[in-house]
């Protein structure tokens, strides 16, 4: 009797009705609220960041983070910072996604400033392909691809008799048509623009003009203006830094508008402003004929 | 008292599994967030990528851009552009980042004491 006794004692510990032991019933539970609080923290109410780094951005963000990075770079030329940045995005294969965002670049018909800055840091990142090699420095008036005709030298042409050499002197504006306007459909665009703070000499907004082939093109007349004055001078009339080249001196503290008479894009906002090396920086303009070929011939003053 | 057991030792179950679930979903694993906007950035961050907006405006004049830039970062993305100027300043910063910035603000139409000694003659 007593044995059966302690059976029936133990049975009643061991097992509820149903079968189920008390640990089994613990355990039931344990799944359940398991189950129900994983869900509830991963899904209801998950944990929010305030604190994210770019590491965190969506790929959207994170393609338009390296953009504004490439942008500033050129801008400074600060490489450690720009490297200090897109570590940040803690990309393993960072250049690879530089690579891909400039090609999406060029697809999607990106500025070509846009695209150059791009370029660039692509290279620095030691990315090697056909569109770095195309929009990266040391392009542009570099690259030459088969025209049908060989750009003439600014020493063939002579140099124009009645060109003055280019002058801080205001330009006349007593004829109402005097002023220039742009055209809706320019002749030239600008390809590029970027900073200049590689010497000591005073600052200065250096333009090269090149035909649609991106050979040098020379006597092209380009305007400058400022509030209160304006000037021009012509491309070619310094060989030695290229064919399609001039410049004109900034002075500091003025804001300089520039574009060329035959029809570009206005580039305003220019500015003298100091770079990290230490000396005042100015800037440099490369614009692309869109119309022709051939080299056009320095053109008489008016 | 045996229904009562039964839930006793269910609810018990639950409360322990609540909790490790709970420890797990928002301490141990909690969820990736990958998909962040530059709103829910770090400060330090946030000031970055506000001057790098600066210096992308210096570099072409696009203040539709600049503006829309900023507008990702806050509801009141003046708010946020002035107060990453006057973090610059107090933290005596480059001079030439600071004034990208002031220019940047001004042509928003900003306007605050703490700019004033960065603003040239010419803003455009």
């Amino acid at each position: 009797m007593t044995r059966r006794r302690r059976h029936s004692d133990e049975d009643s510990n061991r097992h509820m009705p149903g079968g189920v032991s008390i640990t089994g019933w613990i355990l039931l539970g344990l799944v359940i609220g398991l189950a129900g609080s994983l869900y509830y923290a991963w899904v209801v109410s998950p944990v929010v960041y305030t604190d994210a780094s770019p590491a965190r951005f969506s790929d959207q963000f994170k393609r338009e983070y390296i953009v504004l990075v490439s942008q500033s770079y050129a801008l400074t030329g600060n490489w450690e910072l720009a490297e200090q940045r897109l570590a940040a995005l803690d990309d393993s294969a960072l250049a690879e996604s530089v690579a891909a965002l400039l090609d999406e670049a060029i697809r999607s018909g990106e500025s070509n400033l846009v695209i150059r800055n791009l370029a660039v840091m692509a290279q620095q990142l030691g990315v090697e392909n056909t569109a770095v090699s195309r929009f990266g420095p040391g392009t542009g008036a570099t690259v030459t691809p088969t025209p049908t005709q060989t750009p003439i030298p600014p020493e063939s042409t002579a140099t124009p008799t009645n060109t003055p050499r280019p002058t801080n002197t205001p330009f006349p504006t007593s004829t109402a048509t005097s002023q220039p306007t742009p055209t809706a459909q320019p002749n030239y665009r600008l390809l590029d623009q970027q900073r200049v703070c590689d010497n000591e000499d005073a600052p200065r907004i250096e333009v090269n003009t090149l035909d649609a082939f991106l050979n040098p093109l020379p006597g092209v007349e380009v305007r400058v203006r400022w509030q209160g004055g304006e000037d021009r001078f012509y491309t070619g009339f310094k060989p030695a830094f290229g064919a399609g080249y001039g410049d004109f001196t900034m002075e500091p503290e003025v804001s300089y508008t520039v574009f060329l008479a035959d029809g570009s894009p206005e580039i305003s906002g220019l500015r003298v402003e100091p770079c990290d090396s230490g000396f005042d920086g100015g800037w440099q303009l490369t614009f692309q004929n869109l119309r022709f070929g051939a080299t056009a011939t320095p053109e008489a003053e008016e | 008292m045996t229904r009562f057991r039964i839930l006793f030792f269910l609810l018990l179950g639950m409360t322990i599994g609540t909790g490790v679930g709970l420890t797990i979903g928002w301490i141990a694993w909690p969820t990736e967030f990958t998909d962040a906007n530059p709103s829910v950035l770090q400060k330090a961050y946030r000031n970055d990528y506000v001057q790098m907006i600066a210096d992308t405006y210096a570099l072409d004049n696009d203040l539709p851009a600049a503006q829309a830039r900023l507008n990702e970062l806050d509801s009141n993305p003046n708010a946020i552009l002035l107060e990453t100027i006057t973090d610059k300043v107090l933290a005596d910063v480059n001079e030439t980042d600071i004034r990208r910035l002031v220019r940047l603000a001004a042509n928003l139409g900003i306007s605050s004491p703490v700019m004033v000694p960065f603003i040239s003659e010419d803003s455009s």
